[in-house]
């Protein structure tokens, strides 16, 4: 007992406040298990609550659902698993590379080149869109590219102003999140869509949402990795640099496997966030690609309100997600975010 | 300690062009857009018409509206968020019986798609079927209109808002309070400082730093809010719970009004970027002071 142990009364009235919290919790996801089991007369003759005593359960919906009459569903299920796994895994291995660099390694990047980037990517743009009369896709890889080269080469000389440091380059990357993200994905359609129409199919296809996703995972990994690396003992690392191991061979065969539950389960937040968006697959899917989330939501309009199909679909959605926060807690036990809130 | 080693640049690249091509192109895209007057359908070729779109919507009655409903809806939720979160992270460390089943339990809500909480939300509030209004018709209110009343809906977003996400507060604010130092309290303890007091005297500024940058994180992700607004009212009854992301929605994709909703992104952003700096200016002091 330390001296943080609740004690007396208290105790009872945190427990029953906690009982509460529970029960506002786990209402929802009751109410919803026991809807997908109703019949649709169950469900409109008025709110019944526990199966086999106020209502008969059913599989209809279930049978429904699993036999292809609610829309396509297992294409989608299918495609959303694929997205969701291997944008999880690309996000987890280039976030952990990038975060572990931001850790280890020293960056100095001047102000200037960066400014340089912004402008030159601007300017080119502009130029080659309402100057030159390129198209928009076209005028975008060129200013990109040009915008790419000079920063990087105006960085190899010498130029006055600022320096930015390994915590400028992360902070960076974490402010990717606060951007609104209806910015990006309204853009990013008409990207797409700009360069389907140079041959690169890129909205409703696996390459284009995986590629989005990667990138709209980075700043979360990057984040939750940084501090998990950070944490790691260096010691083991300048013994390996002293024996001439290379770098490459240091994060791969050493850094890696010494950090697998920062891994896993920055891969599983990941996953969670990819498995759940929304607006970026509204905007850039529109069949074949469609995930789990717009299926869900496309349930509330088609046919009026068949809350029992609804409910199906939406268990789906949540089960593996349930799973997952079993998992997740445990490894929350060994103090996985400390670092990443400090 | 940090070292030097050209392999450093393999390692950060990958990362850094990806988010470089998926966020600096739209970001060109759309600021470029946002000071024209381009419409897909019906087409109408692109014009420059400088801060046009910018004027237009700030004389829009409907943004102000849409902004004033999304601060409200934010700023009610991530206080409750944070209120509640508190207290439930308080309980937890202090190893209130049960601790280990609530652990699990709390991080559900996260992980479910706000897409079907949003679908679950609408069932339990249904005013035929759903067990809310059967409850309470039990305590003798009528029959509610939970979702076609303005007041009521902005009410349920606000509960499914916290619903969600309270769980993020907690889990943070749980994992700030075990960083506490244990012989702070123990001292506290000797003096006969009450729980209330050492919570006002301790605990609460302790976690001053992580309760900022956790209200800080809610609140701009709440500000984004769309999917549970757009399956539970659609921005309904009329236009009365649109979010600015369900507008700019409503306005990029089934008008194709290109340049307004890019210069709508664009005042979002800038409203965010406003809240966010007022935010952190107005706990400057408080913080210092607790340093």
């Amino acid at each position: 007992m330390s001296v943080r142990d609740l004690k007396g009364s208290g105790r009872w009235w945190a427990l029953a406040g906690c009982l509460l919290w529970l029960a506002f919790t786990f209402f929802p996801l009751y109410w919803v298990a026991i809807t997908s089991f109703k019949s649709p007369l169950g469900v409109v003759g008025g709110p019944t609550y526990i199966p086999f005593v106020d209502f008969d359960p059913t599989l209809t919906a279930w049978s429904e659902l699993l036999s292809g009459a609610r829309g396509q569903f297992y294409n989608t299920f299918i495609s959303s698993t694929i997205i969701g796994l291997s944008a999880s895994v690309l996000a987890t291995f280039i976030g952990s590379m990038a975060a572990y660099a931001l850790v280890r390694f020293t960056f100095e990047v001047k102000l200037l080149s960066g400014v340089i980037f912004v402008v030159v990517a601007f300017g080119g743009y502009l130029l080659g869109r309402h100057v030159l009369g390129y198209g928009q896709a076209i005028s975008l890889i060129y200013a990109f590219v040009a915008a790419l080269a000079l920063a990087i080469g105006s960085s190899r000389i010498k130029l006055p102003g600022p320096l930015l440091g390994n915590d400028d380059i992360v902070f960076w990357f974490v402010s990717q999140r606060m951007f609104p993200p209806i910015v990006a994905a309204f853009a990013l359609f008409l990207m797409y869509t700009e360069m389907g129409k140079l041959g690169f199919k890129l909205v409703d296809t696996y390459t284009g949402l995986t590629f989005a996703y990667v990138a709209f995972s980075l700043p979360i990994v990057i984040w939750l990795m940084r501090d998990f690396f950070a944490a790691l003992p260096v010691e083991v690392e300048e013994a390996a640099m002293v024996d001439n191991v290379p770098s490459w061979r240091i994060f791969f065969g050493i850094v890696l496997p010494m950090s697998k539950p920062g891994l896993i389960a920055t891969f599983m937040i990941t996953l969670a966030f990819v498995w759940n968006e929304f607006l970026f697959a509204l905007f850039l899917t529109s069949s074949k690609w469609q995930t789990l989330p717009i299926l869900v939501a496309g349930q509330n309009s088609q046919r009026g309100d068949e809350w029992w199909s609804i409910s199906a679909a939406a268990l789906v959605a949540i089960i593996p997600m349930v799973v997952m926060a079993g998992i997740l807690s445990r490894l929350m036990r060994s103090g996985l975010l400390l670092g990443a809130i400090k | 300690m940090t070292r030097n080693d050209p392999i450093k640049h393999f390692f950060i690249w990958p990362a850094l062009l990806i988010v470089l091509v998926i966020s600096i192109f739209p970001l060109i895209y759309s600021l470029t857009t946002s000071f024209m007057s381009l419409r897909l359908v019906p087409p109408i070729p692109a014009r420059f018409v400088g801060f046009g779109n910018y004027t237009e919507l700030l004389q829009n009655p409907r943004f102000w509206n849409v902004a004033w409903t999304t601060t409200i809806i934010a700023f009610v939720a991530v206080t409750l968020q944070y209120v509640i979160g508190f207290s439930v992270a308080l309980a937890l460390n202090r190893r209130v019986p049960g601790e280990g089943l609530f652990r699990v339990s709390f991080l559900v809500p996260m992980l479910v798609a706000p897409v079907a909480v949003a679908l679950i939300a609408r069932q339990i509030l249904n005013p035929t079927m759903g067990p809310l209004n059967e409850l309470m018709t039990v305590f003798g209110f009528p029959n509610l209109p939970f979702l076609t009343q303005t007041r009521w809906a902005i009410g349920a977003i606000i509960s499914v808002e916290v619903w969600q996400w309270t769980p993020f507060v907690i889990l943070m604010l749980l994992a700030g309070l075990q960083t506490l130092p244990e012989d702070v309290y123990e001292a506290a303890a000797l003096e006969n400082a009450s729980p209330w007091q050492q919570f006002w005297g301790i605990t609460f500024p302790m976690m001053l730093p992580i309760s900022v940058a956790v209200v800080f994180i809610r609140l701009i992700e709440s500000y984004k809010i769309i999917d549970t607004v757009f399956v539970m009212t659609g921005g309904g009854p009329g236009i009365s719970t649109e979010t600015l992301t369900l507008f700019a929605y409503q306005e990029g994709f089934k008008k194709f009004n290109l340049g307004y909703t890019s210069a709508l992104s664009f005042l979002f952003l800038i409203v965010i970027t406003v809240i966010g700096l007022v935010y952190l200016a107005i706990l400057k002091p408080y913080l210092e002071k607790h340093k």
